[in-house]
């Protein structure tokens, strides 16, 4: 089986998604470092993946 | 069980079932030997992973179900589906086409299934508990498929598949963040009571979508 074919199983066939959910990895992880309050980087990193979803929803199928 | 219904009625019953339980089986094995597997690894770190895959998982059948509602992506017709599976199997040689059935329903059930057992392995990453909890439940699933497709003999095409889909990719997503979350060191407010908020969110969010989506087609017409 190809890799890409096993990306696209578990990530179906949007590409922004994915970019969101690493992105909002990175930030809490920053944050995180930062000593930023867990109520802030939980809800940061929850909307940034709400933004992923919206994204994905518009992106070019 | 669309397929299988298919090589049942165009094929044979026993074939369809073959097929199936066969495909049934490889997925118990990769339940079997990759959940108590994924207890070796570090709880946290466990945590990120599995939260990752489930959030990434969640995301797809979310925006799936989401572009159907916004009537942006077709609805699957599981009549149009089963007559196709049928005239494909009617028209295959009859020396074949057992062959042909019998593979296509083995192929069927471990492509819907793998993503149920992913599901499966991975809330039950937890404990040795939760992995017979989830397997169960999987199972009771799989009963309750099989019994409405025996009672039905017809595909179940007024099942609200993409209802389900939505609040599956909802909750998906909710568990995914929670335990991406705690394996980066989130402390979540309320601890397990926070999943509520990030279902609530995420289907407030999910629900805005399906209506600004739908929004240029209604200004259309």
């Amino acid at each position: 089986m190809k890799l890409a074919a096993i990306w696209e199983f578990i990530a179906g066939d949007s590409r922004l998604a994915p970019i969101a959910v690493a992105l909002a990895v990175v930030v809490a992880v920053v944050l995180l470092r930062a000593n930023v309050a867990s109520g802030v980087v939980a809800a940061t990193f929850a909307c940034i993946i709400a933004l992923g979803l919206t994204a994905a929803v518009f992106e070019r199928q | 069980m669309t397929i299988v219904l298919a090589v049942g009625v165009a094929r044979s019953w026993p074939v369809a079932l073959r097929g199936a339980v066969g495909a049934l089986a490889v997925l118990a094995v990769i339940v079997a030997l990759f959940g108590p597997l994924l207890h070796l690894i570090p709880i946290e770190q466990l945590k990120l992973v599995v939260g990752i895959v489930l959030t990434l998982f969640g995301l797809a059948w979310l925006r799936k179900a989401i572009l159907r509602y916004a009537g942006r992506k077709a609805l699957r017709d599981e009549d149009a589906a089963f007559a196709r599976e049928v005239s494909a199997l009617r028209s295959a040689e009859n020396a074949q086409a057992d062959r042909i059935g019998l593979v296509t329903a083995f192929k069927a059930v471990l492509i819907e299934g793998l993503e149920v057992a992913i599901i499966v392995v991975t809330f039950g990453a937890a404990s040795t508990a939760a992995l017979g909890w989830s397997a169960a439940g999987a199972a009771a699933a799989v009963v309750l498929v099989v019994l409405i497709g025996l009672a039905l003999k017809h595909p179940a095409s007024r099942v609200p598949e993409n209802t389900m889909k939505f609040v599956v990719g909802v909750m998906l997503t909710s568990f995914g963040t929670f335990w991406t979350g705690e394996g980066l060191g989130i402390a979540w407010w309320g601890a397990d009571l926070s999943l509520l908020l990030l279902a609530a969110f995420y289907l407030a969010v999910a629900g805005a979508l399906v209506t600004v989506a739908r929004a240029p087609r209604s200004v259309r017409a």
